[in-house]
């Protein structure tokens, strides 16, 4: 019952991702801003990493590598609030 | 190995959300809140990631760590659709 829950919000998650990433393109589409793009780009990873975990864990062939495309993410995330503040001090 | 990388993943995670809270203020939409806010509970969603499969591996925090990151999920997802046009 437990894991039945936990795949369904497991799949509400990136569902999420995916439509968060959706937004973020949208506001790179109208913007031009790198910095929409580099947060569109951030939750597709995220969400192409719900999946590559999911997939892992049902072929039994979960590694911690799964995790190192959230680390990719995220980075990118601080990548971006960074040059944005940079951009931000310079103009 | 592995430790590392979950240990980076709510290190970086943790990272995000402080430097979107930063800058909510000179903000002049909430989406930097927004984002903040689940940037936030992705982190302990994170933490809650290395407690379970680090400090607690008897134990299985999947739905714990999955109900933490849908509301993450969620909130950003409010920002999104109230705070812009």
């Amino acid at each position: 019952m437990n894991s039945i829950l936990s795949n369904f919000i497991g799949g509400a998650n990136t569902f999420g991702f995916l439509l968060i990433a959706l937004f973020f393109a949208k506001f790179w589409k109208r913007t031009r801003d790198p910095f929409f793009r580099a947060f569109a780009l951030a939750f597709l990873i995220l969400g192409i990493g719900r999946i590559v975990e999911a997939a892992s864990r049902l072929t039994h062939a979960s590694t911690p590598a799964v995790y190192v495309l959230r680390l990719v993410a995220f980075s990118l995330i601080i990548f971006a609030v960074a040059q944005k503040n940079m951009r931000s001090k310079k103009g | 190995m592995a430790a590392f990388v979950y240990i980076l993943c709510a290190i970086t995670s943790s990272c995000c959300a402080v430097l979107l809270f930063r800058n909510v203020r000179g903000s002049k939409t909430g989406l930097l809140f927004w984002s903040g806010l689940a940037f936030i509970f992705l982190a302990i969603g994170n933490l809650l990631l290395v407690v379970d499969l680090l400090v607690v591996p008897q134990y299985d925090l999947l739905i714990v760590r999955n109900l933490v990151t849908l509301s993450a999920v969620s909130l950003l997802l409010f920002g999104l659709i109230w705070e812009t046009e």
